[in-house]
Protein backbone atom coordinates (compact mmCIF):
# COMPACT_ATOMS: atom_id res chain seq x y z
CA UNK A 1 0.00 0.00 0.00
CA UNK A 2 1.25 3.48 -0.91
CA UNK A 3 0.82 6.07 1.80
CA UNK A 4 1.07 9.70 0.73
CA UNK A 5 2.64 12.07 3.25
CA UNK A 6 1.90 15.72 2.53
CA UNK A 7 5.01 17.83 3.12
CA UNK A 8 4.20 21.43 4.15
CA UNK A 9 7.84 22.30 3.55
CA UNK A 10 8.95 22.49 7.15
CA UNK A 11 10.86 19.50 7.96
CA UNK A 12 11.60 16.21 9.40
CA UNK A 13 9.43 13.49 7.88
CA UNK A 14 12.14 10.87 8.36
CA UNK A 15 10.75 9.30 11.55
CA UNK A 16 7.20 9.24 10.21
CA UNK A 17 8.30 7.64 6.92
CA UNK A 18 10.20 4.98 8.81
CA UNK A 19 7.24 4.26 11.09
CA UNK A 20 4.94 3.85 8.06
CA UNK A 21 7.50 1.53 6.46
CA UNK A 22 7.77 -0.39 9.75
CA UNK A 23 3.98 -0.75 9.67
CA UNK A 24 4.33 -2.49 6.30
CA UNK A 25 3.42 0.25 3.81
CA UNK A 26 5.31 2.35 1.29
CA UNK A 27 5.59 6.04 2.25
CA UNK A 28 5.60 8.62 -0.56
CA UNK A 29 6.28 12.26 0.27
CA UNK A 30 4.55 14.87 -1.92
CA UNK A 31 4.56 18.64 -1.60
CA UNK A 32 1.66 19.24 -3.99
CA UNK A 33 -1.62 19.31 -2.09
CA UNK A 34 -3.70 18.69 -5.22
CA UNK A 35 -1.75 15.45 -5.81
CA UNK A 36 -2.71 14.45 -2.28
CA UNK A 37 -6.37 14.30 -3.32
CA UNK A 38 -5.52 11.30 -5.51
CA UNK A 39 -3.78 9.42 -2.69
CA UNK A 40 -4.71 5.90 -1.69
CA UNK A 41 -4.12 6.80 1.95
CA UNK A 42 -3.14 10.27 3.16
CA UNK A 43 -1.07 11.29 6.19
CA UNK A 44 -0.90 14.91 7.33
CA UNK A 45 2.28 15.09 9.41
CA UNK A 46 2.86 16.89 12.68
CA UNK A 47 5.72 19.28 12.23
CA UNK A 48 5.55 23.03 11.72
CA UNK A 49 3.18 25.88 12.43
CA UNK A 50 -0.50 26.28 11.42
CA UNK A 51 -0.40 29.39 9.20
CA UNK A 52 2.39 28.40 6.76
CA UNK A 53 0.99 24.85 6.53
CA UNK A 54 -2.56 26.10 5.85
CA UNK A 55 -1.18 28.54 3.26
CA UNK A 56 0.55 25.63 1.58
CA UNK A 57 -2.69 23.86 0.68
CA UNK A 58 -4.95 26.88 0.31
CA UNK A 59 -5.52 26.34 -3.44
CA UNK A 60 -6.36 22.67 -2.95
CA UNK A 61 -8.35 23.11 0.26
CA UNK A 62 -11.80 22.38 -1.21
CA UNK A 63 -10.79 19.34 -3.30
CA UNK A 64 -8.77 17.93 -0.39
CA UNK A 65 -11.71 18.36 1.99
CA UNK A 66 -14.09 16.82 -0.56
CA UNK A 67 -11.75 13.85 -1.10
CA UNK A 68 -11.53 13.17 2.65
CA UNK A 69 -15.30 13.51 3.10
CA UNK A 70 -15.79 11.19 0.10
CA UNK A 71 -13.82 8.52 1.95
CA UNK A 72 -10.07 9.09 1.42
CA UNK A 73 -8.60 7.50 4.58
CA UNK A 74 -6.58 10.25 6.25
CA UNK A 75 -4.46 10.32 9.39
CA UNK A 76 -3.66 13.78 10.77
CA UNK A 77 -0.88 13.83 13.36
CA UNK A 78 -0.47 16.72 15.85
CA UNK A 79 -0.42 19.82 13.57
CA UNK A 80 -1.92 17.55 10.89
CA UNK A 81 -4.92 16.89 13.18
CA UNK A 82 -5.24 20.62 13.87
CA UNK A 83 -5.28 21.34 10.12
CA UNK A 84 -8.35 19.06 9.83
CA UNK A 85 -10.34 21.47 12.06
CA UNK A 86 -11.80 24.86 11.02
CA UNK A 87 -9.20 27.34 12.26
CA UNK A 88 -6.47 27.91 14.85
CA UNK A 89 -5.51 30.60 17.35
CA UNK A 90 -1.89 29.80 16.47
CA UNK A 91 -2.09 31.47 13.09
CA UNK A 92 -4.23 32.69 10.23
CA UNK A 93 -5.66 30.62 7.43
CA UNK A 94 -8.46 28.11 7.06
CA UNK A 95 -8.15 24.51 8.12
CA UNK A 96 -9.76 21.73 6.09
CA UNK A 97 -12.93 21.79 8.18
CA UNK A 98 -13.25 18.00 8.19
CA UNK A 99 -13.89 18.33 11.92
CA UNK A 100 -16.00 21.18 13.34
CA UNK A 101 -14.15 23.17 15.97
CA UNK A 102 -11.27 25.48 16.69
CA UNK A 103 -7.67 24.96 17.77
CA UNK A 104 -6.69 26.88 20.91
CA UNK A 105 -3.65 27.12 23.17
CA UNK A 106 -3.37 24.67 26.06
CA UNK A 107 -4.52 26.44 29.22
CA UNK A 108 -1.79 24.88 31.38
CA UNK A 109 1.14 26.90 32.66
CA UNK A 110 3.66 24.39 31.28
CA UNK A 111 3.50 24.84 27.50
CA UNK A 112 4.55 23.12 25.31
CA UNK A 113 3.40 19.85 26.77
CA UNK A 114 6.37 17.54 26.20
CA UNK A 115 6.36 13.91 27.21
CA UNK A 116 4.30 10.79 27.67
CA UNK A 117 0.69 11.07 28.74
CA UNK A 118 -2.20 8.65 29.24
CA UNK A 119 -5.13 8.17 26.90
CA UNK A 120 -8.25 8.59 29.03
CA UNK A 121 -11.73 7.15 28.35
CA UNK A 122 -10.71 5.47 25.08
CA UNK A 123 -13.56 4.44 22.79
CA UNK A 124 -11.61 4.42 19.49
CA UNK A 125 -11.35 0.74 18.45
CA UNK A 126 -7.89 1.11 16.86
CA UNK A 127 -6.44 2.02 20.27
CA UNK A 128 -7.56 -1.23 21.86
CA UNK A 129 -6.48 -3.13 18.77
CA UNK A 130 -2.93 -1.73 18.97
CA UNK A 131 -2.64 -1.78 22.78
CA UNK A 132 -1.85 1.95 22.75
CA UNK A 133 -2.53 3.49 26.18
CA UNK A 134 0.31 5.98 26.74
CA UNK A 135 1.50 8.30 24.01
CA UNK A 136 4.16 10.90 23.29
CA UNK A 137 3.12 14.54 22.98
CA UNK A 138 4.96 17.71 21.94
CA UNK A 139 2.22 20.33 21.54
CA UNK A 140 1.26 23.83 22.60
CA UNK A 141 -2.21 23.82 21.01
CA UNK A 142 -5.16 21.44 21.13
CA UNK A 143 -8.37 20.87 19.13
CA UNK A 144 -11.71 21.80 20.68
CA UNK A 145 -14.33 19.71 18.89
CA UNK A 146 -17.82 21.22 18.68
CA UNK A 147 -19.27 17.72 18.98
CA UNK A 148 -17.57 15.69 21.75
CA UNK A 149 -19.00 12.52 20.22
CA UNK A 150 -16.24 12.57 17.56
CA UNK A 151 -13.57 12.25 20.29
CA UNK A 152 -12.27 8.70 20.65
CA UNK A 153 -9.91 9.37 23.59
CA UNK A 154 -8.85 12.30 25.78
CA UNK A 155 -5.72 13.40 27.56
CA UNK A 156 -5.28 15.82 30.43
CA UNK A 157 -2.41 18.26 31.00
CA UNK A 158 -2.46 20.33 34.19
CA UNK A 159 -6.24 20.45 34.25
CA UNK A 160 -6.78 21.01 30.52
CA UNK A 161 -8.64 18.01 29.09
CA UNK A 162 -8.24 17.88 25.32
CA UNK A 163 -9.06 15.55 22.42
CA UNK A 164 -6.35 12.96 21.85
CA UNK A 165 -8.15 11.18 18.98
CA UNK A 166 -11.02 12.24 16.70
CA UNK A 167 -12.66 10.27 13.95
CA UNK A 168 -14.97 10.90 10.97
CA UNK A 169 -15.66 7.87 8.81
CA UNK A 170 -12.27 6.35 8.04
CA UNK A 171 -10.28 9.50 8.81
CA UNK A 172 -8.56 10.09 12.13
CA UNK A 173 -6.84 12.96 13.83
CA UNK A 174 -4.42 12.28 16.69
CA UNK A 175 -2.83 15.00 18.83
CA UNK A 176 0.03 12.73 19.90
CA UNK A 177 2.90 11.33 17.81
CA UNK A 178 2.28 7.62 17.10
CA UNK A 179 5.65 7.48 15.30
CA UNK A 180 7.30 8.39 18.64
CA UNK A 181 5.06 6.23 20.84
CA UNK A 182 7.18 3.10 20.59
CA UNK A 183 5.99 -0.35 19.49
CA UNK A 184 2.31 0.31 20.24
CA UNK A 185 2.45 3.61 18.31
CA UNK A 186 3.69 1.79 15.22
CA UNK A 187 0.99 -0.85 15.84
CA UNK A 188 -1.60 1.96 15.84
CA UNK A 189 -0.36 3.19 12.44
CA UNK A 190 -0.51 -0.40 11.18
CA UNK A 191 -4.09 -0.78 12.47
CA UNK A 192 -5.10 2.47 10.74
CA UNK A 193 -3.56 1.29 7.45
CA UNK A 194 -5.24 -2.12 7.71
CA UNK A 195 -8.61 -0.46 8.22
CA UNK A 196 -7.89 1.85 5.27
CA UNK A 197 -7.08 -1.14 3.06
CA UNK A 198 -10.20 -3.06 4.05
CA UNK B 1 -1.22 13.64 33.52
CA UNK B 2 2.34 13.60 32.19
CA UNK B 3 4.52 10.67 33.18
CA UNK B 4 7.90 11.12 34.80
CA UNK B 5 10.47 10.01 32.26
CA UNK B 6 13.50 7.75 32.30
CA UNK B 7 15.95 9.10 29.73
CA UNK B 8 18.83 6.86 28.70
CA UNK B 9 22.01 8.66 27.67
CA UNK B 10 24.58 7.16 25.38
CA UNK B 11 27.90 9.01 25.24
CA UNK B 12 29.23 8.48 21.74
CA UNK B 13 32.66 8.93 20.26
CA UNK B 14 33.66 7.93 16.72
CA UNK B 15 30.30 6.21 16.27
CA UNK B 16 30.60 4.00 19.38
CA UNK B 17 29.10 4.25 22.86
CA UNK B 18 31.71 4.99 25.51
CA UNK B 19 31.53 5.53 29.24
CA UNK B 20 33.97 7.20 31.59
CA UNK B 21 34.05 8.94 34.94
CA UNK B 22 33.91 12.72 34.80
CA UNK B 23 34.45 12.63 31.03
CA UNK B 24 37.82 10.80 31.31
CA UNK B 25 38.91 7.12 31.34
CA UNK B 26 36.69 6.17 28.42
CA UNK B 27 35.62 2.57 27.85
CA UNK B 28 33.86 1.19 24.77
CA UNK B 29 30.47 -0.22 25.78
CA UNK B 30 28.79 -0.98 22.47
CA UNK B 31 26.98 -0.12 19.26
CA UNK B 32 24.69 2.93 19.64
CA UNK B 33 21.85 1.70 17.39
CA UNK B 34 21.67 -1.72 19.05
CA UNK B 35 21.86 -0.21 22.55
CA UNK B 36 19.21 2.42 21.80
CA UNK B 37 16.84 -0.28 20.54
CA UNK B 38 17.53 -2.46 23.57
CA UNK B 39 16.70 0.40 25.92
CA UNK B 40 13.50 1.21 23.99
CA UNK B 41 12.43 -2.43 24.41
CA UNK B 42 13.21 -2.22 28.15
CA UNK B 43 10.93 0.80 28.45
CA UNK B 44 13.17 3.86 28.08
CA UNK B 45 11.06 6.95 27.42
CA UNK B 46 13.73 8.79 25.45
CA UNK B 47 17.27 8.33 24.19
CA UNK B 48 20.03 10.96 24.24
CA UNK B 49 23.17 10.68 22.13
CA UNK B 50 25.87 12.92 23.51
CA UNK B 51 28.87 13.26 21.23
CA UNK B 52 31.83 13.75 23.54
CA UNK B 53 34.41 14.19 20.82
CA UNK B 54 32.60 17.11 19.24
CA UNK B 55 34.89 18.07 16.40
CA UNK B 56 33.40 19.11 13.08
CA UNK B 57 34.23 15.73 11.50
CA UNK B 58 32.55 13.89 14.33
CA UNK B 59 29.40 15.96 13.90
CA UNK B 60 28.88 14.41 10.47
CA UNK B 61 29.40 11.00 12.10
CA UNK B 62 26.84 11.92 14.76
CA UNK B 63 24.21 12.95 12.18
CA UNK B 64 24.81 9.75 10.25
CA UNK B 65 24.41 7.78 13.47
CA UNK B 66 21.16 9.66 14.26
CA UNK B 67 19.81 8.82 10.82
CA UNK B 68 20.59 5.12 11.21
CA UNK B 69 19.09 5.10 14.69
CA UNK B 70 15.92 6.99 13.74
CA UNK B 71 15.18 4.34 11.14
CA UNK B 72 14.64 1.81 13.90
CA UNK B 73 13.95 3.76 17.08
CA UNK B 74 10.34 4.85 17.73
CA UNK B 75 10.79 6.98 20.83
CA UNK B 76 12.18 10.54 20.95
CA UNK B 77 15.87 11.02 20.25
CA UNK B 78 17.96 13.97 21.46
CA UNK B 79 21.35 14.87 20.01
CA UNK B 80 23.97 16.85 21.88
CA UNK B 81 27.66 17.61 21.70
CA UNK B 82 29.32 20.03 19.37
CA UNK B 83 26.09 21.51 18.05
CA UNK B 84 26.74 25.21 17.73
CA UNK B 85 24.69 26.91 15.03
CA UNK B 86 21.05 27.06 13.98
CA UNK B 87 22.09 25.26 10.79
CA UNK B 88 23.45 22.35 12.87
CA UNK B 89 20.09 22.08 14.62
CA UNK B 90 18.33 21.88 11.25
CA UNK B 91 20.71 19.14 10.14
CA UNK B 92 20.18 17.22 13.38
CA UNK B 93 16.39 17.38 13.05
CA UNK B 94 16.51 16.34 9.41
CA UNK B 95 18.73 13.41 10.40
CA UNK B 96 15.88 12.22 12.62
CA UNK B 97 16.53 13.86 15.99
CA UNK B 98 13.51 15.22 17.85
CA UNK B 99 15.46 17.56 20.11
CA UNK B 100 18.88 19.12 20.18
CA UNK B 101 20.88 19.87 23.33
CA UNK B 102 22.99 23.03 23.31
CA UNK B 103 25.65 23.48 25.97
CA UNK B 104 28.80 25.57 25.47
CA UNK B 105 27.38 27.14 22.28
CA UNK B 106 24.57 28.67 24.37
CA UNK B 107 27.02 29.89 27.02
CA UNK B 108 29.13 31.52 24.33
CA UNK B 109 26.18 33.06 22.52
CA UNK B 110 22.81 32.76 24.36
CA UNK B 111 20.93 34.18 21.33
CA UNK B 112 21.35 30.79 19.64
CA UNK B 113 18.63 29.39 21.94
CA UNK B 114 16.15 32.03 20.76
CA UNK B 115 17.10 31.56 17.12
CA UNK B 116 16.61 27.79 17.33
CA UNK B 117 13.29 28.09 19.19
CA UNK B 118 11.97 30.64 16.69
CA UNK B 119 12.92 28.49 13.74
CA UNK B 120 12.12 24.99 15.01
CA UNK B 121 9.97 25.44 18.14
CA UNK B 122 10.81 25.42 21.85
CA UNK B 123 9.91 21.72 22.08
CA UNK B 124 13.14 20.74 20.31
CA UNK B 125 15.53 23.08 22.12
CA UNK B 126 17.22 21.60 25.20
CA UNK B 127 19.56 23.77 27.25
CA UNK B 128 22.24 21.45 28.59
CA UNK B 129 23.76 22.89 31.77
CA UNK B 130 26.79 21.39 33.53
CA UNK B 131 26.99 22.71 37.10
CA UNK B 132 29.64 22.45 39.80
CA UNK B 133 29.28 23.36 43.45
CA UNK B 134 31.15 26.37 44.74
CA UNK B 135 31.14 28.31 48.01
CA UNK B 136 27.81 30.04 47.31
CA UNK B 137 25.88 27.68 45.06
CA UNK B 138 26.66 26.22 41.64
CA UNK B 139 28.72 27.55 38.79
CA UNK B 140 28.15 26.68 35.14
CA UNK B 141 31.11 24.86 33.64
CA UNK B 142 31.76 23.73 30.06
CA UNK B 143 33.99 21.24 28.26
CA UNK B 144 33.07 18.45 30.65
CA UNK B 145 33.99 20.57 33.66
CA UNK B 146 37.41 21.61 32.44
CA UNK B 147 36.43 25.22 31.97
CA UNK B 148 34.60 27.51 34.40
CA UNK B 149 32.31 30.23 33.04
CA UNK B 150 31.66 32.46 36.05
CA UNK B 151 27.89 32.04 35.47
CA UNK B 152 25.60 31.20 38.38
CA UNK B 153 23.66 28.04 37.45
CA UNK B 154 20.29 29.29 38.75
CA UNK B 155 20.51 32.60 36.91
CA UNK B 156 21.70 30.83 33.77
CA UNK B 157 18.80 28.32 33.92
CA UNK B 158 16.35 31.25 34.13
CA UNK B 159 18.03 32.94 31.19
CA UNK B 160 17.87 29.74 29.11
CA UNK B 161 14.13 29.53 29.78
CA UNK B 162 13.61 33.20 28.93
CA UNK B 163 15.55 32.77 25.70
CA UNK B 164 13.33 29.96 24.49
CA UNK B 165 14.69 26.63 25.71
CA UNK B 166 11.90 24.06 26.08
CA UNK B 167 13.71 21.88 28.57
CA UNK B 168 16.84 21.83 30.75
CA UNK B 169 19.24 18.92 30.93
CA UNK B 170 20.95 19.56 34.25
CA UNK B 171 24.16 17.67 34.99
CA UNK B 172 25.96 17.75 38.30
CA UNK B 173 29.63 17.54 37.35
CA UNK B 174 30.47 16.69 40.98
CA UNK B 175 28.27 13.60 40.85
CA UNK B 176 28.83 12.55 37.23
CA UNK B 177 29.84 8.89 37.23
CA UNK B 178 30.11 8.79 41.06
CA UNK B 179 26.93 6.69 41.51
CA UNK B 180 26.21 8.27 44.89
CA UNK B 181 22.88 9.78 43.85
CA UNK B 182 21.80 12.92 41.98
CA UNK B 183 22.58 16.33 43.49
CA UNK B 184 19.05 16.80 44.85
CA UNK B 185 19.72 20.27 46.17
CA UNK B 186 20.91 21.46 42.76
CA UNK B 187 18.00 19.76 40.99
CA UNK B 188 15.30 21.08 43.31
CA UNK B 189 16.78 24.60 43.30
CA UNK B 190 16.75 24.79 39.50
CA UNK B 191 13.35 23.07 39.26
CA UNK B 192 11.89 25.72 41.55
CA UNK B 193 13.47 28.53 39.52
CA UNK B 194 11.96 27.68 36.10
CA UNK B 195 8.69 26.37 34.60
CA UNK B 196 10.18 24.22 31.85
CA UNK B 197 10.92 20.52 32.49
CA UNK B 198 14.16 19.51 34.20
CA UNK B 199 16.03 16.35 33.29
CA UNK B 200 18.26 15.47 36.26
CA UNK B 201 21.64 14.03 35.34
CA UNK B 202 24.80 12.86 37.05
CA UNK B 203 25.08 10.47 39.95
CA UNK B 204 22.55 7.67 39.40
CA UNK B 205 23.75 4.57 41.24
CA UNK B 206 20.48 2.69 41.65
CA UNK B 207 16.72 2.88 41.13
CA UNK B 208 16.05 4.65 44.40
CA UNK B 209 18.35 7.50 43.35
CA UNK B 210 16.08 7.97 40.33
CA UNK B 211 13.01 8.06 42.60
CA UNK B 212 14.69 10.69 44.78
CA UNK B 213 15.48 12.91 41.77
CA UNK B 214 11.84 12.71 40.60
CA UNK B 215 10.32 13.37 44.02
CA UNK B 216 12.60 15.34 46.35
CA UNK B 217 14.60 16.70 43.42
CA UNK B 218 11.46 17.91 41.64
CA UNK B 219 12.78 16.71 38.27
CA UNK B 220 10.44 15.75 35.42
CA UNK B 221 12.84 13.17 34.07
CA UNK B 222 15.97 11.37 35.19
CA UNK B 223 18.90 10.60 32.97
CA UNK B 224 20.66 7.27 33.44
CA UNK B 225 23.63 5.80 31.61
CA UNK B 226 26.50 3.89 33.21
CA UNK B 227 24.47 1.75 35.61
CA UNK B 228 22.47 0.45 32.65
CA UNK B 229 25.48 -0.11 30.39
CA UNK B 230 27.16 -2.05 33.24
CA UNK B 231 23.91 -4.00 33.78
CA UNK B 232 23.73 -3.06 37.44
CA UNK B 233 20.02 -2.44 36.89
CA UNK B 234 17.53 -2.21 34.01
CA UNK B 235 15.03 0.40 32.85
CA UNK B 236 12.22 -1.93 33.88
CA UNK B 237 13.61 -2.30 37.40
CA UNK B 238 13.85 1.49 37.66
CA UNK B 239 10.26 1.83 36.46
CA UNK B 240 9.02 -0.86 38.85
CA UNK B 241 10.55 1.12 41.70
CA UNK B 242 8.96 4.34 40.42
CA UNK B 243 5.53 2.68 40.23
CA UNK B 244 5.92 1.28 43.74
CA UNK B 245 6.73 4.77 45.00
CA UNK B 246 3.54 6.10 43.41
CA UNK B 247 5.34 8.11 40.72
CA UNK B 248 3.34 8.38 37.45
CA UNK B 249 5.28 6.22 35.03
CA UNK B 250 4.82 4.75 31.56
CA UNK B 251 4.89 0.95 31.63
CA UNK B 252 5.65 -1.39 28.79
CA UNK B 253 3.99 -4.78 28.51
Amino acid sequence: MRVTILDYGVGNLHSLSKAIAAAGAEPVIVDDASAATRAEVLVLPGVGAFAPAAARFVAAREPLRDAILAGLPTLGICLGMQLMFDASDEGSGAGLGVFAGRVTRLTSEAVPQIGWNALDDPTEPLLAESGLREVYYANSFACRAVDPAIVGAWSEHEGDRFAAVVRRQRSLGVQFHPEKSSTQGVAFIRAFLQEAAA
Amino acid sequence: MLRKRVVVCLDVKDGRVVKGTQFVELRDVGDPVALAMRYEAEGADEIVFLDISASADDRATLFDLAQRTAERLFIPLTLGGGIRRVEDVGLALRAGADKVALNSAAVRRPEVLTECAARYGAQCVVASIDARRNATGWEVVVKGGREATGLDAVAWARECEARGAGEILLTSIDRDGARTGYDLELTSTIAAAVRIPIVASGGAGNASHVNDALTMGGADAALVAGILHDRLTTVSEIKDAMAQAGIPVRRVA
